[in-house]
């Protein structure tokens, strides 16, 4: 059933199953019809002719001598008709095919049965009724004995044959009739059966899309119905859940956002005040000037950190938004490297200007986070390649370390994430990559993580669009 | 699919005729015979058939007509009187043999009357027909003996 | 070294950065209000106010809009970082610069120092552009014979771009010649300013004669 020749299709197959039980149907209902009425029209041929025979047979007889000589079986012989052979002991009188037709068979039948007996055979390509009978005498008090004479008749059944042909004819042009009738009909049902399908179908595509809201029209009481309501109940359920772990995000992410914003005043203070530290740190004792000096370290981490994480927050709200103005990315990445004092840790590739539509503050971030990662992570040299390809500018990072493990490749823009954190040198907040790259996507670009093809180290892909749209 | 195929063969067969074995028809035909039986009396007035070995068994009148030509010299008597005519006319319905003999009611007596109808019937059994069959005998002038429907005594 | 208004109403961050910037020779005078510090403006005319802009009562927009009122004393404002409605509206209120909390107070020093660098003057005697005369000495500008009251930052700017007439300044180089910025220096400070200087010296200041803009470079002084 799997083969070619099944149909794919819902639609077709049901068609195809409905088409083949209608018309198998009609075909069995014509076929059996017609071939009970051939049984019937053969057993009423076959009773007529040996009626006729018995009447053709009981007609000559009394006048016929007995013992019969040749002339009374010829007389007899022709009064049962043509075809017929007539026999007495070793007497006999034969006409048209009879003779050749009548098997061995029919006659021990007929010399033991002394009934009359019928047998259809097929000579010369027609189909014969042969009938044999033995002639009785009967007593006066109607005691029957067998008086040696047997008749054997043969009955051409082609005339019956053609009838039965006849109707078995009708009864195709009849099933192939019941064809168009079924066609349309199976065309009905399946519309009927398949148009709830296809609803669900629909609705299950739009629910797969995200549209959470899509239900179908349950119809009827059918298992359709029930399936299509259990479907809504499902798609309900779902968007239940999904509206309140949004609520739960959004709560979170407003949380985080409260928290940052709220620790911005404190360090305010600190920050002004550490520096008050760091400039009388030449007059106090060793162990508080070092004091001193963490705290002074720890404070700038930690503004770092609250500002990454209002970043974060802004770009989880949605409000980050692009201030693009015309830069030259090859120069932003020169003074990128330089305000760090990396320029003399990194190498820099650039064809000369690199002039783009970008945010200059966000495509800093960006090679300072990624940059930063390089010397952090990666080891020596460090080399950084900004090129610019049709509407693209590329900014590739590579460094010579031992690469990205195939495991941490997944998660290397994830927030926090730590693949080494136990080798980790310089500490960073573990927000650095996942701003990274949301604020490519927000210029429309996007960074890539990867490995060096043919060398050792970790590659990372900046791709920016030359002309970032104001969003 | 297998069973799908079997019944479509079987509705092939079902058309045309098919060859069959030898198979029980109905009664063979009957009708020869060596001769007629005549039905005469013996010395006790009994009924007694008496086969006259014509070669052939004959109609009924012909068989009642030879009856009305006597005996012979065979021992038996008759008791239906001699004529000279004996062309009898026979006319068969499904129940009831009609003869009409050329004799008037007095040229039998009632077991002349039984020879006749014994004749007859025993003719209609021999030539196959039903042992049921009554006679009506008719005369030259119509009387209520013609009307009685009868049977053989000997033929049930 | 200058006498600085610091108006900023969370008494901490308040006194964490008077204590920084005296300890960067600064003369110190604060306010916790809007109301509190124009008075305390008014009484002590300070050389520059570091103006907050989250207070409570009359907030940081319209503190600086009341000091720009017959006052062209610079004003550096305190904002959020990212937070675009500060800036810009602080810019529109006339303040001169901007830094975003927590500040470090080397880099607010720096900026102090660079906004009043700019009231000083440099040599090159009075420039005539048509009826715009610039004293580049005395720091006046007359147009058609009537005094012009700019800031500061204003001065400065236009002094830049009339020392080369015809030359093409980009928005980067003005914001390190005006403003000593760095490389991230914020562009809107310099179209800011731009605007507030021609609704000053331009006669109309849609078709702008003296400050020109160069479309994709920045700008130009005019005539040329």
């Amino acid at each position: 059933m799997s083969g070619p020749l099944w149909p794919r299709g819902l639609r077709s197959r049901l068609l195809v199953a409905f088409v083949v039980v209608t018309v198998l149907g009609a075909v069995v209902a014509a076929w059996s019809g017609a071939g009970t009425a051939g049984a019937a029209l053969v057993a009423s041929s076959e009773q007529r002719l040996t009626e006729a025979l018995t009447g053709q047979i009981g007609a000559v007889t009394p006048g016929l001598a007995y013992p019969p000589d040749q002339g009374a079986l010829e007389r007899l012989r022709s009064a049962a008709g043509a075809n017929t052979l007539v026999t007495y002991g070793s007497l006999r009188s034969a006409d048209g095919v009879a003779a050749d037709l009548v098997p061995d068979s029919l006659r021990t039948a007929v010399r033991t049965g002394n009934r009359m007996v019928t047998q259809r055979t097929t000579g010369g390509g027609e189909p014969w009724l042969l009938i044999g009978t033995p002639v009785m005498i009967t007593a006066p008090d109607g005691a029957r004995t067998p008086s040696g004479i047997e008749v054997y008749a043969a009955r051409d059944l082609a005339g019956v044959e053609r009838e039965i042909a006849g109707m078995a004819r009708s009864a195709v042009v009849t099933a192939a009739l019941t064809l168009p009738l079924a066609v349309l009909l199976a065309l009905l049902a399946a519309g009927s059966v398949l148009r709830p399908v296809r609803d669900l179908r629909d609705t299950a595509r739009r629910l797969a899309a995200g549209d959470l809201g899509a239900r179908s029209n349950p119809r009827g009481a059918d298992e359709l119905a029930d399936l299509t309501a259990t479907v809504n109940e499902m798609a309900g359920s779902l968007q239940e859940s999904m509206a309140a772990l949004r609520r739960m995000q959004a709560d979170a992410r407003r949380f985080a956002a409260d928290v940052s914003h709220e620790l911005r005043t404190p360090l305010s203070t600190l920050t002004a005040v550490v520096e008050v530290l760091s400039m009388s740190a030449d007059g106090m004792e060793p162990d508080a000037r070092e004091s001193a000096q963490l705290a002074i370290t720890e404070t700038r981490r930690l503004v770092t950190l609250v500002e990454e994480l209002m970043e974060v927050s802004r770009f989880d709200a949605g409000t980050a938004r692009l201030r693009v103005e015309d830069l030259d990315v090859a120069g932003a990445v020169r003074d990128c490297l330089r305000a760090r004092g990396w320029s003399h840790r990194v190498e820099l590739v650039a064809p000369g200007a690199v002039p783009a539509r970008l945010d200059r503050r966000r495509v800093d971030v960006v090679v300072a986070n990624l940059v930063g990662n390089a010397l952090r992570h990666g080891e020596p040299p460090v080399r950084v390649v900004v090129a610019a390809s049709g509407g693209e500018v590329l900014v590739e990072v590579t460094d010579s370390g031992p690469g990205l493990p195939e495991h941490v490749l997944p998660h290397v823009f994830d927030r926090f994430y730590k693949a080494d954190a136990a080798r980790t040198r310089t500490p960073d907040s573990g927000l650095g990559l996942a701003l990274a790259l949301e604020n490519a996507r927000l210029h429309g670009g996007d960074v890539e993580a990867g490995n060096r093809t043919g060398a050792r180290g970790a590659r990372f892909v900046l791709r920016l669009p030359r002309e970032s749209g104001d969003r | 699919m297998k069973r799908t195929w079997s019944l479509a063969l079987l509705l092939l067969a079902a058309c045309g005729i098919e060859p069959s074995a030898v198979e029980d028809s109905s009664e063979a035909p009957t009708g020869v015979a060596p001769g007629v039986t005549l039905y005469f009396l013996d010395e006790w007035g009994e009924l007694r058939p008496q086969l006259r070995e014509t070669g052939r068994l004959g109609t009924i009148a012909e068989a009642v007509g030879l009856l009305l030509t006597g005996a012979g010299h065979s021992g038996l008597r008759t008791e239906i009187a001699p004529s000279s005519v004996t062309r009898v006319v026979v006319t068969t319905t499904p129940e009831v043999v009609e003869l009409a003999v050329p004799l008037t009611a007095g040229d039998v007596t009632p077991r002349g009357i039984d020879q006749i109808v014994c004749t007859a019937l025993g003719v209609h059994v021999q030539s196959g027909g039903a042992r049921t069959m009554k006679a009506q005998v008719r005369f030259v002038q119509p009387t209520p003996v013609s009307d009685v429907v009868r049977t053989c005594p000997l033929i049930r | 070294m200058a006498a600085i208004l610091l108006i900023e109403d969370d008494p901490l961050v308040r006194r964490g950065l008077e204590l920084a910037l005296s300890r960067h020779g600064h003369d110190l005078r604060t306010a916790d209000t809007g109301e509190d510090g124009l008075r305390e403006f008014r009484s002590s005319t300070p050389d520059l106010v570091v103006l907050d802009l989250m207070l409570p009562g009359i907030d940081g927009f319209e503190v600086c809009r009341r000091i720009r009122t017959g006052s062209e004393v610079p004003v550096i404002m305190l904002t959020a970082r990212g937070d675009d409605f500060d800036v810009v509206g602080g810019l529109a209120a006339g303040a001169d610069d901007y830094v975003v909390k927590p500040v470090q107070p080397t880099v607010l020093d720096a900026r102090i120092r660079a906004v009043l660098r700019r009231t000083a003057g440099v040599p090159g005697g009075v420039r005539v552009h048509r009826d715009l005369h610039v004293d580049t000495t005395a720091l006046t500008v007359t147009l058609r014979g009537e005094p012009v009251a700019l800031t500061p930052t204003e001065m400065r700017l236009l002094l830049t771009l009339s020392a080369a007439p015809g030359r093409v300044f980009t928005r980067r180089q003005l914001l390190q010649a005006v403003w000593e910025h760095d490389y991230l220096g914020d562009s809107r400070l310099v179209d800011n300013c731009v605007q507030r200087l021609r609704a000053k010296i331009e006669t109309s200041p849609a078709a702008p004669e003296f400050v020109q803009t160069v479309r994709g470079f920045g700008y130009r002084f005019g005539p040329v």
